[in-house]
């Protein structure tokens, strides 16, 4: 089954993981933080705002991650974006993509505080922006946590699609040992294996997030 | 519009694209309900089984699964060619999804629901298909057809495996005509129409099927309600 | 005069709930509001500090034009407003409930914020819960936090918004006595309320508010022994009977 053959790559499989890691980061932070800054978008009541929001939504959860990538990596070298590398077009087209997802949820979360919370801040004369920090915001970190979670899992999962692309993460490196010993089932097997390594404890945060949402 | 002149394959590509989603979400049902029952059965090495699988696909790139069946299996004596490949894969993926969302909607139905049934007589098929499924099928049937359209997402994927399905083709058009921005944006177009039908059509079909009319779009599911199905529901993998 | 509404007309949807109010509150005066659910008692008060916006008419709290939608920000400096659902703030202690508009609107040190915020809750009888969370304390208490919360902006006008209807029966005296108390010392308030005793001995002027106007107002002895409007005869004979 060549377990030997991988065994001898196995600096490969780790220099592939920590690319895989650090796109997953990287991304996890860029998509929260446009998420976030959108479901604020969201509830902000700007006219021209909402729809060009809500296309935005729209577009990027109705197609696929794929397609977004190839459009955004070789669109950006059909308009000589020459500062568009791999990795730059791999963290655009997954922050616009996840950030939709995101923001979701955080309009979910912002949605799930009682009208009465913004109205109490307003009497007290707090400003748009003190309620929104001090009121809202704080009310909705525990309730979010979980489906933010969940959706951080599904994130390290679409790291892989970066692989398509160049990007020298697991999927790729797996690829790369394949070529040269073959056995593509027990190499892929075992960069399944290392994705389970980062995804799996992240499920046991999600679910025991969960609970504690729940006992609240 | 050069591009305009490969407008047929893009047809067939957006057909490969329907019929992979239809047969997986079929398959995918199927497996789901299945494994959901095994999850919830009392006999032990049905509840590893179902979890083993749940667990194991649920954290694991579907990009993989879809090349350990198409390049793995071959190399333990499996051909399978790319479309039967692909199909199997976002079966078996969506499956597991699909399973944690039915597995969910089963708990949802309050015990009182089992209890007035057996007051009243009912026996289990009875309590089961006239009591507890009406109401789980209501509080399933968003997130399932949002999985549908994740699984249309998913076979994106495909093209990897070399099958000409929406983006293949689009890949294939850039190649050929080097028409970047076009190639890809009549794909993208193709699939916001694609998944806007599905959904239109989930929400007509959830305003008749279901008594009262269940609501799918217009409905702007608030705060808590919303976050329990997004939990169950994280969006594209 | 330090609340003056001048013909105010609000509608939701079809439905108009204020149709044409007029009234004017003397400083120290203490209003009581009555009258069915749904008569439009609450959108009047909520109009007062700008929570619901209005169609028509004038209204001037201490000279701040609350009609006017870029002035009427201002009016939340001097208008303090506590709801029949309390909404504390469940993340914050009391404590921290009291200091946070201290302290980001009146920005005040921290240290200062705290030692307004404990006067006000001792006034309140809560000095000694202060550390504790809103799910910690009896609805009671929450409610008496949130009077402490709205009295430590030091408002002009206190506006009370069924605040005791959340309540089980035993815990309304508590916030009853700190209403009065307050009355006392000569706060103006506006309050809705079913809690008719309360009406009957604090209140200087009772309004009986029905389909969106006020139908009938005046000392609280001549409204409720002798009521001369039918429909306040109506509505009163049915709540005191109860």
């Amino acid at each position: 089954m060549g377990w030997a053959g991988i065994w001898e790559s196995r600096e490969l499989l780790l220099l592939g993981f920590w690319f895989t890691v650090i796109l997953t980061v990287v991304t996890i932070i860029t998509s929260t933080v446009l998420g976030f800054i959108v479901a604020l978008g969201r509830t902000a009541h700007i006219p021209i705002l909402g729809p060009i929001l809500r296309g935005y939504l729209e577009l990027f959860r109705g197609t696929p991650l794929l397609i977004q990538i190839l459009f955004i990596y070789f669109g950006s070298a059909y308009l000589n974006f020459t500062g568009v590398t791999v990795f730059a077009a791999i963290v655009i087209a997954m922050t616009l993509y996840y950030g939709a997802y995101v923001s979701e949820i955080f309009r979910a979360g912002f949605e799930s505080v009682p009208y009465g919370q913004q109205e109490a801040g307003r009497s007290l004369g707090l400003s748009r922006f003190h309620v929104i920090r001090d009121v809202i915001v704080p009310q909705t970190v525990t309730i979010v946590r979980p489906p933010l979670v969940g959706q951080y899992i599904s994130l390290v999962k679409g790291t892989a699609l970066a692989s398509v692309i160049g990007y020298a993460d697991l999927v790729r490196q797996g690829q790369g040992i394949i070529d040269r010993i073959g056995s593509p089932f027990a190499v892929f097997l075992v960069v399944a294996a290392l994705y389970f390594v980062i995804s799996y404890p992240m499920s046991l945060i999600e679910r025991h997030l969960e609970k504690r949402t729940l006992q609240a | 519009m050069e591009v305009l002149a490969y407008f047929p394959d893009y047809l067939s590509g957006l057909w490969i694209t329907t019929t992979a989603s239809l047969l997986s979400f079929a398959a995918a049902l199927v497996l789901g309900v299945i494994t959901a029952v095994f999850r919830r059965s009392g006999i032990w090495p049905l509840k590893v089984i179902g979890a083993v699988y749940v667990e194991v696909i649920r954290n694991t790139p579907s990009l993989v699964q879809i090349f350990l069946i198409f390049f793995g299996l071959p190399s333990i004596g499996i051909h399978l060619p790319a479309f039967e490949a692909g199909v199997i894969a976002l079966a078996i993926n969506g499956g597991a999804y699909l399973a944690e969302i039915i597995r969910a909607g089963l708990t949802k139905v309050p015990s009182g629901q089992f209890e007035a049934a057996r007051t009243l007589g009912l026996g289990r098929t009875d309590t089961f298909f006239h009591v507890v499924f009406p109401q789980a099928a209501r509080y399933v049937y968003p997130p399932v057809i949002n999985e549908f359209i994740q699984i249309i997402l998913a076979t994106s994927l495909l093209s990897t495996v070399a099958l000409n399905e929406l983006t293949g083709t689009a890949l294939v058009v850039n190649s050929l005509t080097f028409q970047t921005l076009v190639a890809f944006a009549v794909a993208l177009v193709l699939y916001l129409i694609l998944t806007n039908v599905v959904s239109f059509a989930a929400a007509w079909l959830g305003r008749r099927m279901f008594h009262p009319p269940l609501q799918l779009r217009q409905e702007r599911q608030h705060g808590k309600t919303l976050l329990k199905r997004l939990t169950i529901m994280a969006g594209g993998r | 005069m330090i609340v003056d509404v001048k013909d105010v007309r609000k509608s939701f949807g079809d439905v108009e709930v204020l149709k044409g109010i007029d009234l004017s509150v003397e400083k120290g005066e203490v209003i009581v509001i009555i009258g069915a659910s749904g008569s439009g008692k609450s959108t009047l008060l909520r109009t007062i500090n700008n929570l619901e916006t209005i169609d028509s008419g004038e209204i001037w709290v201490d000279g701040t034009a609350v009609h006017d939608p870029k002035a009427a920000h201002n009016v939340h400096r001097d208008v303090g407003m506590v709801f029949q659902q309390f909404n504390l703030f469940p993340h914050l202690t009391a404590l921290k409930n009291v200091t946070l508009a201290l302290r980001r609107v009146k920005r005040m040190s921290k240290d200062e914020a705290e030692k307004v915020a404990m006067e006000a809750l001792a006034k309140v009888g809560l000095a000694e819960k202060a550390g504790n969370y809103p799910q910690q304390l009896s609805g009671g208490q929450q409610q008496r936090v949130a009077i402490a919360r709205a009295l430590a902006m030091a408002p002009k006008i206190m506006l009370f918004d069924e605040a005791t209807s959340a309540l089980d029966p035993e815990l309304v005296g508590e916030v009853t006595k700190v209403m009065r108390d307050l009355a006392q010392e000569g706060m103006t308030m506006l309050v809705v309320t079913h809690e008719m005793g309360f009406a009957r001995d604090t209140a200087d002027r009772v309004l009986f508010v029905d389909s969106g106007v006020i139908v009938e107002q005046g000392a609280p002895e001549q409204i409720f022994t002798a009521p001369s409007n039918p429909r306040t005869q109506q509505f009163l004979h049915r709540v005191l009977e109860a």
